[in-house]
């Protein structure tokens, strides 16, 4: 009698051993349940994805709401309310306040490239943005060569503006001078009064600086792209439990419809900044959806 | 967690990553000799414009040295750069705003006279710093005031004032940095430029600290030997 006591007793032991070592697999996922906090890197300026509404003094935009989903299907799994808190993160400081886990993810626009991933991982790729250029209507800008002779501006430190670089390298236009900005309000500026006769950035960037302006109708963006820049959000390595959680939070509300509802909301006709979807990236988010079963979120 | 990173130092001599470095040292020079020519040159006339017995020339060189001290050099090139050319109008601001690298024109122009406001100071205390009798003698010997300032005040003045202006000619290269927030590719702007691209801002910031370091102590070293040659004996220097 004694015994079967002691084996079930030992047993109790290594089950609750068992739980807590796969629980302790990944750091990010023990720190949201311990903490019932997830920290969330939004930037400040980035229309439509995440950006500050003066009106509320919040982060807002699609990226938000995304995260919104995550830290309701994080309730799910840990069977209470995960509360988010906000930081500000830039484009200097997104990467770094990843990897020294000031914040547990960033949402917002980032571009995916291949030496970013060499210092952090990152979710799948939810957006597809392109590079062009705003520029006047009345330009009569319609390919890229049109703007060779022409001054072009673009962001310090953006892919936007290596992307320029890369093809004035390449010869394949002849831009008469590449103005370097500060800031993407900057480089409007720079546009309306004469200094750049095109300014490049995301086309999604360019459109919400297009909006804001007192004359919309007055710019246009331009009909080519001269790169494709794929958006993710950016985790910590090795926390491969919180990366899947990620993910499947993507591939669920596609699935679910949720993604599309959101989408219609920042950049439906009806939206903030609106970009319709092309099929090849309405495609690519339906191929992207593994089987996943209702209630995934459960270990 | 930790701070997984890996330092490589490559990035500052690689390339593209060591040609970048050296076209930011040669616009940083340029700038800053550029700029100081201009700061020297405006600061001795504003500095000695502030002493002079004429009213309203004293008056204007007060206004020119409290606006360009008392605004943050950052906010004055911002200034410069996207509203200045409104100054001129409509139609001579479109033209000014085409001038291939405006900005270079523009940091230098404002760097130099944001010193010169400085300088000027500087040179209204070596001027203070003279005796009245040193002013008289000059005076007695039948020279006009122009001539006055010209052949003995203003060399006087410069001699006992090289010391404080050591400190501004190494300043100038430090603030030459902040023209890179009008796209100006010196020095600082091409160590964001190589963390942009490599993200290794770590060694790209500690190669521009090194390479500011070495400007800096060449400066002091120069101005030293200025020093030597031109101090006033029982004034400056033992």
């Amino acid at each position: 009698m004694k015994k079967k006591w002691l084996v079930m007793g030992l047993s109790l032991v290594w089950l609750l051993g068992l739980a807590a070592s796969s629980a302790l697999a990944d750091e990010t996922m023990d720190k949201i349940e311990k903490s019932g906090v997830i920290k969330l890197g939004f930037r400040e300026g980035s229309i439509p994805f995440a950006f500050v509404d003066p009106k509320v003094g919040k982060h807002v935009g699609f990226s938000v709401d995304m995260a919104g989903l995550l830290a309701e299907n994080l309730g799910k799994r840990f069977g209470k309310e995960i509360k988010i808190e906000p930081f500000t993160v830039t484009p200097k400081t997104r990467i770094p306040m990843v990897m020294n886990g000031t914040i547990d993810i960033e949402m917002g626009s980032t571009t995916y490239t291949q030496k970013r991933e060499e210092q952090t991982d990152f979710s799948l790729i939810f957006f597809f943005s392109e590079t062009t250029f705003l520029v006047a209507k009345d330009s009569g800008v319609k390919t890229l060569q049109d703007l060779s002779g022409k001054r072009v501006g673009a962001a310090r430190g953006t892919t936007n503006l290596k992307a320029i670089e890369d093809l004035a390298a390449k010869g394949e236009f002849k831009p008469k001078e590449i103005i370097v900005t500060e800031t993407h309000p900057q480089g409007m500026l720079a546009l309306k009064s004469g200094k750049i006769e095109a300014y490049s950035t995301d086309r999604s960037l360019l459109e919400g600086l297009r909006m804001k302006d007192q004359e919309p109708d007055k710019w246009m963006t331009c009909p080519f792209a001269i790169a494709y820049e794929p958006y993710a959000y950016i985790l910590r390595e090795g926390n491969s439990d919180f990366r899947d959680f990620v993910n499947n939070t993507i591939l669920w509300a596609i699935k679910t419809g949720k993604f599309f509802e959101l989408y219609e909301k920042w950049m439906g006709p009806k939206g903030l900044v609106p970009i319709p979807m092309s099929k090849a990236y309405k495609d690519y988010l339906e191929m992207i959806v593994y089987p996943i079963e209702d209630e995934w979120w459960k270990k | 967690m930790g701070l997984a990173y890996n330092f490589d130092w490559g990035v500052l001599w690689r390339q593209p990553y060591g040609t970048w470095l050296l076209q930011g040292i040669w616009l940083t020079l340029k700038i800053g000799f550029l700029g100081w020519i201009i700061a020297l040159f405006t600061g001795i006339v504003i500095g000695t414009l502030r002493v002079t017995p004429w009213r309203w020339l004293r008056f204007l060189a007060a206004a020119y040295t409290e606006v360009f001290r008392n605004i943050p050099f950052l906010v004055q090139l911002f200034f410069w750069y996207y509203a200045g050319p409104m100054i001129f109008g409509q139609y001579l601001g479109r033209q000014i705003n085409q001038i291939t690298g405006l900005n270079f024109y523009v940091a230098i122009f404002a760097l130099g006279l944001y010193t010169a406001s400085r300088v000027a100071e500087h040179m209204r205390a070596g001027f203070a710093s003279i005796g009245r009798d040193q002013y008289q003698a000059v005076l007695s010997t039948g020279m006009t005031h122009a001539q006055m300032y010209r052949h003995v005040i203003i060399p006087y003045a410069l001699r006992i004032i090289i010391p404080p202006l050591t400190t501004e000619f190494l300043t100038i290269f430090k603030n030459s940095s902040i023209a890179m927030t009008i796209g100006v590719a010196e020095i600082t702007f091409m160590s964001y430029r190589i963390d942009a691209d490599t993200f290794h801002g770590l060694e790209a910031t500690t190669g521009a600290m090194a390479i500011y370091l070495l400007l800096g102590l060449t400066v002091v070293k120069l101005m030293n030997m200025l020093e030597a040659r031109f101090k006033i004996p029982g004034l400056i220097g033992r």
